[in-house]
């Protein structure tokens, strides 16, 4: 197993060389001139020329990417063009509200999505079966934003009892923050839920139809037990896969909700970088999430094991 | 447990959690942009303008009846010959690390805004030499006599001449100083900026204002708050929501289609900021075809009117905006309304006509289309027809504005990543001075984007600047707009008055081009 996870961390360097290089080229290459948005609009071109120098844009684009990437190896993705700020710290200011609303958003998902699927295998074609994939159907077709203002206008606004907005970081108190993370994670886990309710779903009807199913029941076991016990775990590892895939995607995609919700979130800080073309950052950003896949992907892999026997052997 | 009583015991324990927002000592504003740097001499940025007022101090200032008043400055001497000006510092001042306020900083820091600021540089190019003489006197020798010397030195707005300790000042004017420190009346806590996010000021215990009474950008400034938030709130629709349940004290401005929710608020009002208005104007490309010709840059100002420009973006709400052609904004001293028949009404026949004469043959007008500024989009979408209608052939391409801010200061053809128009909007506090406006410079290569080129209208700013009678400059401000609606540098697209949100548990605002932020309190 050592072996396994040591190798797959070594398959990570080329691809994050790959990903540099591609992201570095996208970058560079869309239209737009740093210098010019950092200079403002009353600048003159002499400003403007400076600030280019100062920060190397005037060079060769394979020197410019080879001065990065160099000290990116060293763990220095180099500071943002704007603020003077290391790329590290800037990532670091949000890991919390951004790990924190990835895991909430999770939490609720699981606890909504995957009893709300099994149900619907269970009593599949039933009135139980076709109200879940409505609500699935629903969940994914509504957009977030639109859920999101729905989400402030009725409990923030109107009845008062969530902020409107902003994040309480943890050193305000653990209870603050998790108020102040319930409105967004709840517009975050309909649409998550939607998908993971329906992958569920069919993983669980799938197992259902298995002959150790049909034994188990045979053998007397409840329902509860059978479901839970037996065809969960059976059943995971498709679910674990989407799960595996949507904090992924909470981690660095939920820039609608962030902006909505206004919570210092990475998603926003990639977006505001890439609109200023905040080179550092947008490259520190996705090296960094690179990695985090990465990483991601791996634990996945290795929690098969967990539920499929045959993967451990 | 009822899901009901659940949400109530959430809100309960929230309630119990942090302090009701309102009541407290902290003012908590929402910008229209966010703090991403804290050097206001290395950007032209606003919202980072803004801001610097809070820490940082300046030797001159404008008051509300736009009279230049010492705000560092104890006095000033000017000697009889009007060459040689001597700016003696207020005792006791002291930079927020510290360090005392010398006359070697005031040196530093002007030297270094001198290099960028346009009035800066024109200072400068009358200067003989800055010195400073002794710790507290600062003295400046001009080459000839100019009357520009204090409004270059109480500029209001950006780059505006903040005074920074002169080992911060010695650093180029493209190098971003990354550490805030100031002699204002409010301190940045660095540690707790997030850019993007959040920046947060205290009040720096060791400021010491002046003794006459706060007067626009001059008089004593007041820090009555025990924290300052700067919070950037990107969606629009939430930060007036954030300010309607009071978690948030002030917006900068209020989109037009959102007044309506301010009406019977009690938490929080919409105000007129007029004097924080602002104009767009449509900027124009001399260098490259269609416009290289004075008559079809003239056949542009009848393409257009401003009324559909101002609704696409207020809708009918007519007191937010005013049909303007005056160069140097309406209801001004130096407002006029000379010259300006051909940009009040449209007449697309007689613009068809002057493109006939001019011998346009079709060139496209490349309009790069942005999308991601909404006052921008709305003005985009009404002149595309307005120029078909007018015979002039368009070339649409949706972009957003990073794209078209890089791509404005390009010399080259259109087709070699060059540009015909582009739409902006200036400030009502840059664009009412001749000297701070860029579209009577006629500066031509060396001039802001558009490069229009002018030997007389060079010729009037100069003579301006040399005066000081308000009459003889009344004369030539309205002379620059005669030759500026004829050279055709822009065309005014219309007047706005946005509207500030503001918590009405505020009081002591003071009406301002540029917002501040001392003296405001809460209310008892």
């Amino acid at each position: 197993m050592l072996y396994y996870v040591f190798g797959r961390l070594a398959a990570a360097i080329p691809t994050l060389l790959i990903v540099s290089v591609f992201i570095f080229g996208l970058v560079h290459l869309a239209p737009g001139d740093p210098a010019v948005l950092i200079a403002g609009d009353n600048a003159n071109p002499e400003q403007v020329a400076q600030i280019r120098e100062r920060l190397h844009l005037d060079r060769a684009l394979p020197v410019q990417f080879g001065i990065w990437f160099g000290h990116a190896m060293q763990f220095d993705l180099g500071a943002s063009v704007y603020s003077g700020k290391p790329v590290t710290e800037l990532i670091a200011q949000r890991i919390e509200p951004t790990f924190l609303l990835a895991g909430y958003t999770i939490l609720l998902t699981v606890l909504i999505a995957v009893p709300l699927g099994t149900i619907a295998a269970w009593k599949a074609n039933g009135w139980i079966d076709r109200l879940v994939m409505a609500f699935s159907v629903a969940g994914f077709s509504v957009p977030v934003f639109a859920t999101s203002y729905l989400l402030i206008y009725v409990f923030a606004v109107e009845l008062r009892w969530f902020p409107v907005q902003g994040y309480k970081p943890l050193a305000n108190g653990p209870w603050n923050t998790l108020v102040s993370l319930t409105l967004p994670s709840v517009a975050l886990a309909l649409v998550f839920s939607a998908l993971i309710a329906r992958v569920t779903r069919a993983a669980v009807l799938e197992v259902l139809q298995e002959n150790f199913i049909r034994t188990l029941r045979a053998k007397g076991l409840g329902t509860a037990r059978i479901l839970i016990v037996h065809v969960l775990k059976a059943a995971g590892v498709p679910i674990v896969t989407v799960i595996g895939i949507g904090i992924a995607a909470l981690i660095g995609g939920v820039v609608v909700t962030e902006s909505v919700f206004n919570i210092p979130g990475i998603g926003r800080l990639t977006v505001d970088a890439i609109v200023r073309r905040d080179y550092p950052v947008v490259q520190g950003i996705i090296l960094f999430f690179s990695a985090l896949l990465i990483l991601i992907n791996l634990v996945v892999d290795l929690s098969y094991a967990l539920f499929d026997p045959r993967v451990r052997g | 447990m009822e899901l009901r009583y659940w949400g109530m015991a959430v809100a309960l324990s929230a309630a119990l959690g942090a302090p009701a927002h309102g009541a407290d000592n902290v003012l908590r504003l929402r910008m229209n942009g966010d703090i991403n740097s804290v050097d206001p001499i290395s950007t032209t940025n606003y919202t980072i303008r803004n801001a610097s007022y809070l820490i940082y101090d300046v030797l001159f200032a404008l008051d509300a009846d736009f009279a230049i008043k010492p705000q560092m400055a104890e006095k000033v001497e000017v000697s009889a010959d009007g060459l040689v000006y001597t700016i003696t510092l207020r005792q006791g001042l002291t930079f927020h690390d510290g360090g005392k306020v010398t006359a070697g900083d005031v040196v530093a820091s002007l030297t270094r805004w001198g290099k960028v600021d346009g009035l800066g540089k024109l200072l400068f190019s009358k200067l003989a030499g800055i010195e400073a003489k002794g710790e507290m006197v600062t003295v400046l020798t001009m080459k000839e006599p100019w009357g520009q010397v204090l409004p270059a030195l109480g500029k209001i707005s950006s780059n505006i001449p903040v005074i920074m300790p002169a080992r911060l000042a010695a650093q180029e004017p493209g190098d971003a100083v990354k550490q805030p420190v100031g002699s204002g009346p409010y301190k940045m806590l660095v540690d707790e900026w997030v850019p993007g996010s959040k920046a947060v000021y205290v009040p720096f215990e060791g400021y010491k204002p002046r003794a006459e009474p706060a007067s626009m950008a001059a008089g004593g400034k007041l820090a009555r708050f025990e924290r300052v938030e700067i919070i950037n709130i990107p969606d629009t629709s939430t930060a007036i929501d954030a300010l309607l349940v009071g978690e948030i004290d002030w917006v900068e401005e209020v989109p037009s289609d959102m007044l309506p929710l301010f009406e019977g608020s009690d938490q929080a009002e919409a105000v007129p900021a007029r004097q924080s208005g602002n104009s767009m104007q449509l900027v124009v490309n001399h260098l490259n075809p269609p416009f290289n010709n004075p008559d079809i840059r003239r056949a542009l100002q009848l393409a257009v009117e401003q009324e559909p420009f101002m609704k696409a973006i207020n809708g009918d709400r007519a007191e937010l905006y005013k049909v303007c052609a005056a160069v140097f904004f309406c209801d001004t001293p130096f407002a006029s309304d000379v010259n300006t028949d051909r940009i009040l009404k449209r007449d697309p026949a007689a613009a068809k006509a002057l493109l006939q004469k001019a011998g346009y043959d079709g060139t496209p007008v490349l309009l790069l289309h942005v999308t991601d500024i909404p006052a921008h989009d709305a003005v985009y979408s009404v002149l595309k027809p307005m120029l078909e209608e007018a015979g002039f052939t368009v070339n649409e391409q949706i972009s957003d504005w990073a794209s078209v801010a890089s791509r404005r200061a390009s010399k080259e053809p259109v087709d070699k990543g060059g540009w015909n128009v582009f739409v902006t909007g200036w400030g009502y506090i840059d664009q009412i001075n001749p000297m701070t406006n860029v579209y009577v410079a006629g500066a031509c290569d060396k001039g802001w984007f558009g490069w229009a080129c002018s030997e007389e209208l060079q010729k009037l700013r100069e003579q301006f600047a040399a005066t000081t009678d308000f009459a003889e400059q009344k004369k030539l401000a309205t002379r620059m707009q005669e030759v500026a609606h004829d050279l055709v540098p822009y065309v005014p697209l219309g007047q706005l008055f946005p509207m500030q949100g503001r918590s009405k548990s505020l009081e002591n605002f003071l009406d301002s081009p540029v917002p501040f932020f001392w003296n405001v309190s809460r209310k008892p």
